[in-house]
């Protein structure tokens, strides 16, 4: 029924189905790879992706968003089969709305997170079968506790809390282990860092990762493509510029030769 | 002993008779374009009035609480479930209008062994650009009609058509920046709750729905001061709280629905006017 503001049960009624297994064809490549990552910095949550996307060894496409704006305060970063991840924030972003607009009040951070596994879960035939494996990274803002929070996943939805940061996709191997050392033993841990310094290093992870990482779009000046980078803070989503990117990157990681 | 035609259209006579009856009391319903979109205001007592149906639709109504409720949650089944399945820009007020509540209310409304529906709504939708927006009002008995500029719910045709008069009175308000729309569209409130006051008042002597606004109607010199249009709303406030939305064409993200709060709301009321909530 409607009035429990249950979005995704009312689309089953109506015979909407999600993550149906669909044995992958052989010889059929389905697009995946990505780099993604959320930190915590100095006034809530970075969420950065590459903007490529590939089948097989074939570029398919190198304007992709993966850090896809769910509501005012909530993002889900996907790694993994761009159809079903699509799928997800779409599902995911009228469930919201629907709550909000049924409840007449938020849906808490929680009951977000919840229906973020609950899709993840409605999903395993279809990862396991191999054509609908999706890995998410999930960031938000938690009014309730002021904080801002970071959520990652496997694909049969196990759901776990990053403390400092978290990464997904075929180029995360590279910059986790990068991540960890920054954090660490560089000058600040990441958690103190200001916004542009923040967007300093995404840029620089994410051009690691696309400098080991075939799959990984990183900068390509010449046709002004760089990462999506967006913040989290208590006021809401806001991405950053293409300009301010820019100005970041040829100040702070360009090295000059 | 409805089956006979004769007795259908008395006992639809009846009903329209109780209908009426039961919006008197009733708050009226402001929704008019500004500078930034539109905004919707209303005074209600308890239960708010007015609510977000979809990105760019809000909804403001009058009467029966349980019945707005209830058509409120078909809308906005209907409304995500079109946009999701098609796309957000499919959702329109037009079609949740015309399939959405028009059938429902006027097969409630002429079922007379059933109940019908107690309630007028009003949707209003911002369109992409400040000539699309559009406002579109429903009766109880499922007519329903659409208004560029503005709209206005009130218990008689009469009461609407007199705010709409006090709103035209008012030259380029679709152009004025928020304060001094959130001021023109309490005074058109006023107008409509007066006219509402008036005619509840007259009832006894004259045939109900000929209160004596209906003589009056189209004459201008007759509508009330803003002075006493607002010394009106005061006193409304001591007993109701003011409620007011906006659906701001450039607001951030895809929904342009904002409520007002009370301080924020407060701080855009002439003065003499606050918004603390009644004692």
């Amino acid at each position: 029924m409607g009035m429990q503001g249950d979005f995704f049960q009312l689309l089953k009624e109506q015979g909407y189905q999600f993550g149906n297994p669909v044995a992958a064809a052989a010889g059929i490549e389905v697009p995946t790879a990505t780099t993604i990552l959320a930190l915590k910095y100095r006034d809530g949550v970075l969420v950065a992706g590459d903007r490529r996307a590939t089948a097989g060894n074939m570029v398919m496409y190198d304007r992709t968003d993966k850090v896809l704006e769910i509501d005012r305060h909530s993002v889900m970063a996907i790694a993994g089969v761009p159809a079903t991840a699509y799928e997800m924030v779409r599902v995911l972003a009228h469930s919201f709305k629907y709550y909000r607009r049924t409840q007449l009040q938020e849906l808490s951070f929680e009951g977000k997170l919840r229906a973020v596994s609950k899709l993840l879960k409605e999903n395993v035939p279809a990862a396991l079968a191999g054509t609908g494996a999706v890995v998410p990274v999930f960031a938000g803002y938690d009014h309730e506790q002021g904080a801002a929070k970071i959520y990652f996943y496997d694909i049969l939805g196990a759901e776990f809390e990053a403390v400092e940061y978290a990464v997904s996709g075929s180029g995360s191997p590279t910059i986790r282990g990068i991540l960890h050392y920054q954090n660490t033993w560089g000058p600040q841990p990441l958690a103190s860092l200001p916004e542009e310094q923040a967007t300093v290093q995404a840029l620089r992870l994410l051009s690691s990762a696309a400098e080991f990482d075939s799959a990984t779009g990183g900068v390509n000046r010449e046709l002004n493509l760089y990462p999506v980078v967006k913040l989290i803070t208590e006021a809401g989503v806001r991405v950053i510029a293409d300009g301010d990117l820019k100005r970041l990157y040829e100040q702070d990681v360009l090295r000059a030769r | 002993m409805y089956e006979e035609p004769y007795r259908w259209i008395e006992a639809v006579g009846n009903r329209r008779h109780y209908l009426d009856e039961q919006f008197t009391k009733g708050a009226p319903v402001v929704a008019s374009a500004y500078a930034d979109g539109i905004l919707m205001l209303t005074a209600s007592r308890g239960t708010p009035k007015l609510y977000e149906i979809y990105d760019r639709i809000a909804l403001g109504g009058m009467g029966h609480p349980a019945d707005l409720e209830k058509l409120r949650f078909s809308l906005l089944e209907m409304a995500h479930i079109e946009g999701f399945n098609r796309s957000p820009s499919d959702v329109t007020g037009a079609r949740l209008m015309k399939y959405g509540l028009a059938p429902a209310i006027k097969q409630a409304f002429e079922e007379i062994y059933k109940a019908p529906f107690i309630v007028k709504i009003l949707l209003a939708e911002l369109g992409t650009r400040p000539e699309r927006d559009l406002f579109l009002t429903i009766n109880y008995d499922g007519t329903f009609e659409e208004s560029r500029r503005w709209a206005s719910l009130g218990a008689t045709a009469t009461v609407q058509a007199q705010m709409g008069r006090y709103l035209d009175s008012q030259p380029g308000f679709e152009q004025a920046p928020l304060k001094q729309a959130v001021e023109t569209a309490l005074c058109a409130w006023a107008v409509g709750s007066l006219a509402q006051a008036a005619s509840s008042a007259a009832e006894g002597e004259e045939t109900p729905g000929l209160a004596p606004a209906d003589t009056t109607a189209g004459d201008a010199s007759t509508l009330p001061g803003k002075d006493s249009l607002l010394a009106h709303v005061r006193q409304t406030v001591t007993e109701k709280s003011l409620e007011c939305i906006l659906l701001e064409r450039n607001g951030p993200g895809s929904s342009k629905y904002r409520a007002l709060g009370s301080d924020e709301l407060g701080g855009l009321l002439p003065s003499g006017i606050s918004t603390a909530s009644p004692a």
